[in-house]
């Protein structure tokens, strides 16, 4: 037996075709084909056209062939006019047709012959009747009136040699005693909608059928009682269906629409086909097996007809994946895999060459996946970031304090690696930037930190008068600026404490406010010109501090005075630094650094604004400054400045902006978004040194949003989006934040404008209460009463009245 | 280390995904019996069915869940050649008691393909309500609702014919404005002449298309792909791309050398140099794009993790089911891990060992034979610990008997 898969065209579509007894002819009708085939080895080839003649009347458009299951020259086609037509293929003559039985009113939609009395012959039809005709007899023998609209498919049981099944529109199937005609034997609703075909299973009890409802089931018949044994639900409606000789839970089904594959299914996985036949371009319309199991015959609407063979069917079982994994935002693992049976090889490598040899149908059915949870119990990543997220200090501190704090929480949860990248932080920007900037921090921040002794005095400096004690405060504080720039200036950083240990200060910069005391004697001590001998670089010119400290205290006090906030000290050491002893200093500097002072707001001012270092346009008298200020970007720039002009050794410098993003981007790329977020939010103003550029603070600032929305920590977000200086990040928490207002009235929602409701027709409820007038924009009202009005109004109006202006005589409390 | 359980899910076949939601609190499962399933994590961690419907008539391959900015919504796409997008309304509360069963409604049902829709996934959240598809007639779809308030209204915006069939999609979640959307496509075409089954595409804003920029040609992936990712981006420079084929892949696709016409500095990062666990299926990243999980042929997960150097290992296998006794010997072989050990398991002790301990610093912590709990049933799920941490042990949990057979007497 042939054992390819091919194909031939037709001039037009085939609605049917037939196998003849030994399998190796085949017969197909279409309303404009009709034709007997020889199946070879590799090619179809035409032994007959039964559509010849004069008159191709309605006769010859056939809805169903049967080819005569004992005489193999016998053919009966359903005709659409309502014909059952005989055919003999023995007829000498060019027409084989042998009789026309019109007993049907309506379109024939299917005749089928009895397996064992091969002269039976049964029609359904559209009129709503089965006949049975005996071909020898050449009349309908037998009437079922089945009492519905229509009978798709009617087939005799190859068990119960005098039963046969009948399928019709309204869903039902009718089983039949073809001795009675009066009445079916049983009759049952078998879908919701119309049944287009069914089958009787070669060897057991059951009958398929097959529906627009896009199931194919399976009835068990052998008790009287019909019973559901199984549901195949296919993605289409299903058109005709056949069950796979010597395979007892096969079916081949086609669609009637959309799907042109064929699909064999295994009744017992009833969800994804066993294999499934894509020659065809269009819908099949018919098939029949070959008597073989690997082989069948379909005919399609794409006019072809084709010989399938099941070892070029796709499997659609084998592409399907069988895995399912997934992973969540704690690191816990879902996973879900395919229960494997001992039957399937075990070992992955030798599954791995054998993916060719498709699974065996039991392996097929025995489909199950198990699932489970991998939940983390370790402390991993994720558990440190979350906890990371929920301790840090991002603001309100600063930056020397939030450093160490997160240094801290780093080192709680062993993340010794962020902790050192916190502290190198530390380390790099508030020591170098201690000094000159020192004031910076406390001094403008509007709620001062009691905690914090020095800012206090400084606060207590900013606002006092000319104090010599203060003076020397001040003065101290810039020694120890120029203390730290000095070291700065050896370019090591972790060196300052060795360098200041030259001077006989021990470990002077790292933490200011401890040492504050020793420096305050050190200057005390009057030693106006150490200064240099601090510092190891002898171009360094002391007398400038001690200069501005004690010889322009006014200057100095009035400096702060106008300056009352963060950039001022700055400003000041900076001016010092650049001008170089030159008296220019401190007034000139602290003028320019108020303007980039932000306005105070009403909540506490963030750090990052109160560590605003004066940018480099505060001086445009001095060239080396500002060239300073934009080649080294803020946080380094007082340091920078100062070291350049007073000590010429600018080249010298180290810029630490670049080692520290790189460090940031390294964090940032083994997925620790926070580290980069967490430092660019500490870091303020200084961030700029860092020569990120704007984009990739935007991704990290959004990273981390997002892994922080992942983790639920919204208060976290809240804050980053708040603290974030770019706009994009910054309008998150102002978008879709919709303020509805509705009527005072009737409490409509207003849509149009703010003051007049579509329902009440009226602005009455946004009258001020002092003017009378429509209020058009911001509206104050009374909270007691529920009277306002213009706020300038009413404001007005309470600076001398307490009740309302309404005259509804309430005491109005507006606060 | 890492604590087992076990769901029985009740599909009645083969479960193909699963999906966490954005918070990691909800998941979804899909299945061949055309279901879909939602379980949701009581406060004592428990996982509890809260939805199950029949969702598709065809094998349902794919489940996803979008921002849950928009809502409690489920993608899923199936054999029988549609997506659909699924809304959860909240109906009445329960009576005292019962669990409420949460109702999902089909909002839309996207018939676009003609042929099986193999992966359905919604695009980032910067870019509004945008769903991809695509299918194994080689076309990718790209979905947009318009009106996030209204998800039964999408529009079809682009069609990228990829010409391979294909089986997988991914989008490239990144923050970062400096990449504009993207996509990569695999394709489990079988045929190794048809070239590269990885195509990266990209939306240009200017010529308001997307354009296939990259086909990863010097990865030189011919092989089937089954699976596809991109790690979520939070801060990196340069995108990774695993894949799942006959092994599995990271790819690094970072910004283009100077004077490269090349879109990419396409570089492979990981490949694992013996290939142990049989044609790779899935693969799927943690939220912050640091560690891989890639499950294989022979059922289990391994997880991948990048070390300092930036070299891919594995840092724990977690085996799926216990009853798979012979693929012990792969695992105990696999060089590039280093510590390894192998569940020494038989049928009437449940107790793993280590078997070989390549690594002498973690003998004293995991050469004591560690008793695993027994299962202990709540319900429709169970637990047991499992011992095995990240780089000294792993271990296995016992078979899955009763589940299993529970589960096979059913089909």
């Amino acid at each position: 037996m042939s054992a390819k898969t091919m194909c031939v065209s037709q001039e037009g579509p085939a609605n049917a075709l037939a196998l003849n007894r030994d399998n190796n002819q085949v017969v197909i009708a279409g309303r404009n084909v009709f034709k007997v085939f020889n199946i070879e080895e590799d090619e179809f080839v035409e032994s007959c056209n039964l559509r010849v003649g004069k008159n191709l009347n309605l006769n010859f458009s056939c809805n169903d062939v049967a080819w005569n299951t004992l005489e193999d020259h016998t053919l009966a086609t359903a005709a659409t006019n309502g014909a059952v037509v005989l055919w003999n293929l023995g007829r000498p003559s060019r027409s084989k047709q042998q009789h026309v039985f019109m007993d049907h009113k309506r379109t024939v939609n299917k005749v089928s012959f009895h397996p064992a009395e091969p002269h039976w012959l049964i029609s359904g039809s559209q009129d709503g009747t089965m006949k049975c005709f005996d071909i020898r007899m050449r009349e309908a023998t037998r009437t079922f009136m089945s009492n519905t609209e229509s009978i798709r498919d009617v087939q005799f049981s190859p068990q119960m040699l005098n039963a046969f099944a009948a399928v019709s529109e309204n869903g039902n199937v009718q089983l039949w005693d073809v001795r009675r005609t009066d009445k079916c034997t049983h009759q049952y609703t078998a879908h919701s909608g119309p049944v287009f075909a069914c089958d009787w299973h070669p060897e057991s009890n059951w009958l398929a059928t097959a529906s627009r409802d896009k199931t194919i089931k399976v009835w068990e018949l052998t008790t009287g009682k019909p019973v559901l044994e199984y549901t195949i639900s296919t993605i289409a409606s299903v058109g005709r269906i056949k069950w796979r000789p010597q395979r007892k839970f096969h079916i081949a089904s086609c669609a009637l629409v959309v799907d042109s594959s064929i699909n064999v299914w295994d009744i017992r996985r009833p969800y994804i086909p066993f294999a499934s036949f894509k020659e065809h371009k269009d819908v099949a319309t018919g098939l029949a097996w070959r008597g073989d199991p690997q082989v069948f015959l379909s005919v399609s609407r794409d006019c072809t007809l084709v010989h399938h063979v099941f070892k070029d069917a796709s499997r659609p079982a084998d592409q399907a994946n069988p895995q399912g994994i997934s992973l969540n935002s704690a690191g816990d693992v879902a996973f879900a895999c395919r229960i494997s049976n001992s039957n399937v090889p075990v070992s992955a490598k030798i599954q791995g060459y054998l993916r060719k040899t498709h699974l065996t149908s039991e392996q097929f059915c025995q489909a199950t996946s198990s699932m489970h949870l991998y939940s983390v119990k370790a402390i991993r990543e994720t558990r440190w970031m979350v906890e990371s997220a929920r301790r840090y200090l991002l603001s309100g501190r600063s930056l020397a304090e939030m450093c160490d704090h997160n240094a801290g929480v780093a080192r709680d949860l062993g993340r010794h690696q962020v902790s050192l990248v916190w502290s190198i932080i530390k380390t790099l920007y508030w020591s170098s930037r201690g000094g000159p900037g020192d004031p910076n921090p406390p001094p403008a921040a509007g709620p001062l930190r009691d905690d914090n002794p020095v800012s206090g005095e400084l606060a207590a400096a900013t606002s006092g008068v000319t104090a010599n004690c203060e003076t020397e405060q001040r003065t101290t504080r810039s020694g120890g600026g120029v203390l730290n720039v000095s070291t700065t200036t050896n370019g090591d950083v972790q060196g300052s404490g060795a360098a200041n240990g030259d001077a006989g200060v021990d470990s002077f910069a790292a933490e200011e406010e401890n040492e504050n005391e020793d420096t305050m004697e050190i200057f005390q001590n009057g030693a106006h010109l150490r200064l240099p001998s601090f510092s190891k670089t002898p171009m360094t010119q002391g007398d400038f501090f001690f200069g501005d400290g004690e010889m322009d205290p006014l200057d100095m006090d009035s400096g702060f005075g106008v300056g009352s906030s963060v950039g001022v000290g700055g400003g000041l050491i900076r001016g010092l630094g650049s001008t170089n002893g030159s008296q220019a200093g401190p007034v000139g500097v602290a003028g320019p650094a108020d303007e980039w002072v932000l306005p105070s707001e009403a909540f506490p001012l963030r750090h990052e604004i109160l560590d605003r270092s004066p940018p480099p346009e505060t001086f445009p008298n001095h060239m080396e400054p500002s060239e300073q200020g934009t080649e080294q970007p803020a946080p380094l720039l007082s340091v920078a400045g100062l070291l350049a002009c007073s000590i010429g050794l600018g080249p010298s410098m180290w810029e630490c902006g670049r080692v520290v993003a790189d460090a940031l981007r390294h964090h940032a790329a083994l997925g620790d978004v926070q580290m980069a977020a967490s430092a660019l939010l500490v870091l303020g103003e200084k961030r700029r040194s860092l020569d990120i550029d704007e984009a990739t603070q935007e991704l990290w600032m959004l990273g981390y949003i997002d892994f922080l929305g992942h983790h639920q920590l919204y208060n976290v977000a809240s804050q980053v989006i708040q603290l974030s200086w770019l706009p994009s990040v910054n309008q998150l928490s102002q978008q879709s934040t919709t303020y509805y207002t509705c009527c005072g009235n009737c409490e409509k929602v207003l849509h149009r404008t703010g003051w007049l409701c579509d329902r009440c027709h009226s602005s009455e409820a946004s009258l001020c209460g002092v003017c009378h007038q429509v209020v058009k924009g911001l509206y104050v009202w009374c909270q007691g009463c529920a009277h306002g009005g213009h706020i300038h109004h009413i404001q007005q109006w309470l600076a001398t009245n307490k009740h309302c202006p309404s005259g509804c005589g309430h005491l109005c409390e507006y606060n | 280390m890492f604590e087992a359980h076990s769901i029985n899910a009740e599909h009645k076949d083969l479960i193909h995904d699963v999906a966490y939601d954005y918070y990691g609190q909800r998941m979804a499962t899909c299945s061949s019996d055309q279901s879909v399933k939602v379980w949701d994590q009581d406060d004592q961690k428990n996982w509890n069915l809260s939805a199950n419907w029949k969702a598709h008539s065809g094998s349902v391959w794919k489940v996803t869940w979008a921002h849950p900015e928009f809502g409690q919504v489920l993608a899923t796409c199936s054999f029988d050649r549609t997506a659909a997008i699924w809304e959860e309304i909240i109906g009445e509360t329960p009576p005292q008691g019962e669990r409420s069963l949460k109702t999902w409604i089909r909002r839309t049902n996207l018939v676009d393909s003609r042929t099986s829709v193999t992966d359905v996934k919604f695009g980032p959240k910067s870019l509004g309500l945008q769903l991809a598809t695509c299918s194994t007639d080689g076309v990718v779809r790209i979905y947009e609702a318009p009106d996030v308030m209204n998800l039964s209204q999408w529009t079809l915006q682009y069609e990228i014919n990829c010409k391979l069939p294909c089986s997988c999609l991914t989008w490239n979640h990144s923050f970062s404005r400096l990449h504009p959307p993207m996509i990569a496509v695999g394709s489990d075409d079988p045929s190794p002449s048809n070239g590269s089954k990885v195509a990266i595409y990209e939306y240009s804003e200017n010529s308001r298309r997307w354009a296939k920029t990259e086909s990863l040609a010097s990865i030189g992936v011919t092989e089937p792909v089954h699976d596809i990712a991109f790690a979520p981006n939070l801060g990196r420079s340069y995108h990774l791309l695993a894949i799942a084929t006959k092994d599995v892949r990271i790819v690094t696709l970072g910004p283009p050398t100077e004077g490269s016409s090349q879109r990419f500095d396409v570089q492979l990062t990981a490949q694992p140099e013996d290939n142990l666990s049989g044609t790779v299926w899935r693969v799927s990243w943690n939220i912050l794009g640091t560690i891989l999980a890639s499950s294989g042929d022979d059922g289990c997960v391994r997880l991948w993790k990048a070390n300092y150097m930036n070299s891919w290992k594995c840092i724990s296998i977690l085996r799926g089911d216990g009853t798979q006794a012979k693929s012990d010997t792969s695992v105990t072989n696999m060089p590039t891990m280093g510590q390894i050990a192998a569940p020494n398991q038989s049928s009437t002790t449940r107790y793993y060992k280590l078997g070989s301990i390549t690594n002498p610093n973690q003998v004293q912590k995991g050469l004591a034979p560690i008793p695993i709990s027994k299962w202990q049933p709540i319900g429709r799920f169970q637990r047991m610990t499992w011992i095995g941490s990240d780089f000294t042990s792993y271990g296995s949990p016992p078979p899955l008997e009763k589940s299993a057979k529970a589960l096979c007497g059913k089909t």
